[in-house]
């Protein structure tokens, strides 16, 4: 048993050897530049509970690596085209930082797009600056990504902190609530929702009557909307994917509690998804803040007719996000990291979602600014208000 | 106990190669085989609760996010330095697991093995949201690296490699020395038959007790090299997918033989990096994968070794 | 309200029941927490899912080609794989680890992450104490117990069940004595199989499908697969109704994590299990 111990050790140690060794020889080959291809790394969730959002920013990713490469970047002469590596984080940081380091190491891109989800981000963000390598996150809303921030992590959409202050004042506007109450996913998207529009509401004196949270894939809200129903607030921040939406929606109309206390959705509940899943007649008279207000209908269009799927934001941003890298790729005139990193500070461009622009203020840095649309779900429609 | 000479010889070619990696390898690979050390420790001290006493746990992901956040709040909140922090997370862990594990051995083997299953899993779902204290799904960043020893500067990845190095070949003897000691066997005489042990005047209990602890201590001191290692903690990394890896790991590995589980998380990380340019079949070519291994030899790696010695004419 | 809550309590309760029952039938045969159940489970929810939208197949006869297709997963899944290992439960065990996320990841793989809403089969409900309680919700409890009963007379009359009794009790005398142990594992996992197709599609049209629907509830069953049918009725139920009233008045955020506080109790009060076993 002993010397087959031996044996299996010695067995072990040529596997590490060889990986060592494929590795470190695979990070040299790459060395030799394989001719006019440009590869920039996209780290995302496409397994586990958070696989729709990978899934669907690949699927805008395509749609521009599509207009990108058709006619190519041109530096120096040379046209270059963008190849894609992409790597399965499964929203769980110890992976997405196994991903960057394989991608800077090993896969040697210029730019990384990712992750989906703050913990991620926040796990692969001081890495960008260790290995200048600048990376525009696709999605992530937690505050701290950007705040302090580091200087190639770049984020295009408003973080939670910048959300709630820019559409408050709109909200109390509209419904002069005198109190407000909130149904959120118990995770760090969730938790940012749902404690920045607290905190912005308070200061337009509107009261928290009740603050729930429910465990991500949870499809039983009805305890939670009795609840709701018995504190009477005048409006009710709902936190989730659609298909928790769908259901909070759904049982929500049952028990009466819509439309008359007035439910609003994250992000997520702007989309499409949120009508088919939960019917019209759940939706109808319920509001929700929204990433986008309207895209190009040739934009649905080819989106429908290549994946046969609904629109997305996560499509949206991912689409906005490569051909940010690719416009950046190209003033730089340059496949050095630190030189597009500059480029892509000094993007001025209007996406699909609105002006993207990196800007530092207050604790903030490399931060876009644009300001989220506020919808109605009314006649099966989005509303924008 | 007398360890022949020969049977270093493996063993030190290992030790030689991970000592040789941060010079050859790049990050990536560096990084990568910090995992696979930090869940060899684990496995290892999985085993010593499951392979050689016998119950078998799903908790043991649990115990090394306690020593995590242990380590990480003593740290941060604390003002603790590393170096006091670490042991005083295993000391820490190693009681609660004691303090859990007194009345839940009494259980017999699968209703003890289901409570364990779900004392990890309330563990995740404490660290998840006690907010205040953890910052829940925000997770918890800006831990410190070990403050500077002899003049080496922990933040660079090939000093915290070596640490981790360092504490996984100390963690492993240890526990070596312990299964080969007088205690060692009792567990196994334990595992093999409670009632006749118990009756010859073995005190089972407190041995349970002892292996389960300083099992879960072993994974609470785990957690905190990891915490100071990766500085970004969040509770994902700690449901119960870790304790099934563990498990996994161990009986890939052939439990009950201590180098088997070490040497089965090295194969199974191997195995899973080695697919992450596939990322959607990743889990489903691992799991057709698990199964096969199970057919072809289901004793483990440690079941093929011994199938290959006794080929040599040798004994088990 | 709180009327509210219990119903919905024991609807839940009635789902983990139903696969705990399956669990415990085949735990008490060989050993094995058949964690495999977990993804037949999704995999019954999909087939059923796709019968009533793709098919136009009546909602009642989704449900039996779901336990159909459940059932035989299972059995297959005995007669080629855990059979090989019998007497082995860690490997046995480490297999239906496996299977479990072979099938929950193929789920994925197959039918994409998003979730599916199962399109309602009956409209309407009963008013009472200031709700409506769906039919759907009533058809839930009605085919629990219906399948209770079943399986417990199965157990008690028929010539199979006592075979299954004497075996769970001790496997060797059972064998000495002339049973089949083979069919007897064939049949439990048959059982199974079925109840835990059941569970997932009653709870579909309430909820949703999606790749992880599996994961707590098969944790969940867990808690309840002790001892006797009723130990298991009893433990399904008091877990679902202290998860329901206890999310909405103790912690919404803890409700996963009940299941473990009732584990503890249960088995600090009846530690060999409640009312012995099958």
């Amino acid at each position: 048993m002993k010397a087959g111990k031996g044996l299996l050790s010695l067995i072990l140690a040529l596997a590490l050897l060889l990986l060592a060794q494929q590795i470190w020889a695979g990070g040299e080959k790459e060395g030799v530049k394989a001719a006019k291809v440009v590869k920039v790394g996209y780290i995302a969730p496409f397994t586990g509970s958070a696989a729709e959002f990978g899934t669907n920013g690949w699927r805008g990713i395509q749609l521009a690596l599509e207009d990108v490469n058709k006619n190519g970047i041109k530096i120096g002469g040379e046209t270059y085209k963008i190849e894609i590596v992409r790597y399965d984080s499964r929203c769980e940081p110890t992976e997405a930082v196994a991903n960057m380091r394989k991608l800077a190491m090993e896969d040697k891109v210029v730019a990384v797009l990712g992750d989906h989800c703050s913990s991620c981000c926040m796990g692969i963000s001081p890495l960008c600056d260790e290995y200048k390598i600048p990376a525009i996150t696709i999605e992530c809303a937690a505050n701290a990504v950007t705040s302090p921030g580091h200087d190639y992590y770049f984020r295009m959409r408003p973080s939670m902190g910048l959300m709630a202050p820019l559409l408050t004042p709109k909200i109390v506007k509209l419904f002069n609530p005198k109190s407000v109450g909130f149904l959120s996913i118990n995770d760090d998207y969730g938790r940012s929702f749902a404690d920045s529009f607290e905190q912005s509401m308070t200061k337009e004196g509107v009261k928290t009557v009740t603050k729930i949270f429910f465990e991500r894939g949870n499809t039983d809200f009805m305890a939670f909307l009795s609840k709701i129903k018995d504190a009477k607030p005048d409006v009710v921040f709902y936190v989730g994917v659609t298909p928790e939406g769908a259901m909070i929606l759904k049982q929500a109309k049952e028990m009466g509690v819509t439309p008359g206390i007035k439910f609003i959705g994250s992000e997520e509940m702007g989309e499409m998804e949120l009508l088919s899943l939960a019917g019209a007649e759940a939706v109808e008279g319920t509001y929700t803040v929204a990433l986008w207000g309207a895209v190009a209908a040739d934009f649905e269009k080819r989106v429908k007719d290549k994946f046969n799927a609904p629109m997305h934001y996560a499509i949206i941003f991912g689409y906005d996000a490569l051909t940010v890298v690719s416009k950046a790729v190209a003033a730089a005139q340059s496949l050095d990291p630190v030189k597009i990193r500059e480029a892509i500070k000094k993007t001025d461009y209007q996406g699909l979602e609105g002006r993207i622009k990196f800007e530092d203020f207050e604790n903030y840095k490399n931060q876009g600014r644009y300001t989220p649309s506020f919808i109605k779900w009314s006649g099966g429609k989005r509303v924008p208000q | 106990m007398r360890i022949k000479l020969k049977n270093l010889i493996a063993p030190a070619i290992v030790v030689l190669v991970l000592l040789l990696i941060p010079q050859l390898a790049s990050e990536y690979v560096i990084y990568v085989v910090v995992l696979a050390m930090l869940y060899a420790i684990l496995a290892g001290s999985y085993d010593l609760i499951t392979g050689y006493t016998g119950p078998l746990t799903f908790c043991h992901g649990a115990f090394y996010g306690l020593g995590a956040y242990a380590s990480a709040l003593l740290t941060l909140k604390a003002g603790f330095s590393f170096w006091l922090a670490f042991p005083a997370s295993g000391i820490i862990v190693f009681l609660f697991a004691a303090i859990v594990g007194y009345p839940a051995l009494r259980l017999s083997g699968h209703y003890f093995a289901v409570t364990t299953f779900f004392f990890g899993h309330f563990i995740y779902l404490v660290l998840l949201n006690t907010v205040k204290l953890t910052n829940g799904p925000m997770g918890l960043r800006d831990i410190p690296a070990p403050t500077s020893f002899l003049g080496i500067n922990f933040h660079a990845l090939s000093a915290s490699y070596y640490l981790i190095l360092v504490f996984g070949l100390l963690a492993v003897v240890l526990l070596f020395l312990l299964v080969r000691s007088g205690v060692g066997k009792l567990l196994v005489s334990i595992r093999e038959n409670e009632e006749l042990s118990e009756a010859i005047g073995v005190n089972t209990a407190f041995y349970k007790v002892l292996a389960f602890s300083i099992s879960g201590g072993v994974a609470g001191l785990t957690g905190s090299m990891f915490a100071h290692f990766f500085r970004l903690l969040h509770p994902t990394t700690f449901a119960w997918m870790t304790s099934e890896m563990v498990v996994i790991m161990a009986l890939v590995g052939g439990m009950g033989t201590l180098f088997g589980p070490i040497i089965g998380a090295g194969i199974v990380t191997l195995i899973l990096e080695l697919m992450r340019f596939a990322p959607e079949l990743r889990f489903i070519i691992w799991s057709v994968a698990i199964i096969l291994v199970l057919i072809i030899e289901p004793k483990g790696l440690m079941g093929i070794v011994g199938r290959l010695r006794v080929g040599q004419g040798g004994k088990r | 309200m709180i009327f509210q809550q219990i119903i919905t309590g024991i609807i839940v309760g009635a789902s983990y029941a139903l696969i705990a029952l399956g669990l415990n039938l085949i735990w008490s045969i060989t050993d094995i927490p058949d964690f495999s159940q977990g993804g037949i489970y999704v995999i019954a929810a999909y087939v059923s899912y796709f019968a009533v939208t793709l098919a136009r197949v009546p909602f009642f006869l989704a449900l039996l080609a779901a336990m159909a297709v459940g059932s035989v997963i299972s059995f297959i899944l005995e007669k080629f794989l855990y059979k090989r290992w019998r007497g082995s439960g860690r490997i046995q065990l480490l297999c239906a680890i496996a299977l479990f996320f072979l099938l929950s990841n193929g789920a994925i793989l197959l039918w994409t992450p998003k979730a599916k809403i199962f399109p309602a089969y009956l409209q309407g409900g009963i008013p009472m104490f200031g709700f409506v309680l769906s039919f759907q919700r009533i058809v839930v409890l009605a085919v629990s117990t219906l399948l209770f009963i079943i399986v417990f007379l199965f157990i008690q009359k028929t010539k199979m069940g006592k075979a299954i009794r004497a075996a769970s009790q001790d496997r060797e005398v059972a064998q000495v004595v002339g049973i089949n142990i083979d069919s007897v594992n064939s049949m439990v996992f048959i059982i199974g199989g079925a109840l835990s197709s059941t569970a997932s599609v009653l709870i579909s049209p309430l909820y949703a499908v999606f790749p992880a629907m599996g994961d707590l509830p098969l944790l969940k069953a867990l808690v309840g697969g002790f001892g006797s049918v009723a130990g298991v009725l009893i433990g399904g139920l008091g877990l679902g109704l202290i998860e329901s009233l206890g999310s909405v008045y103790l912690s919404a955020a803890y409700q996963h994590g009940f299941a473990f506080f009732v584990l503890l109790i249960a088995l600090m009060f009846f530690p060999k299990g409640l009312f012995g076993k099958v």
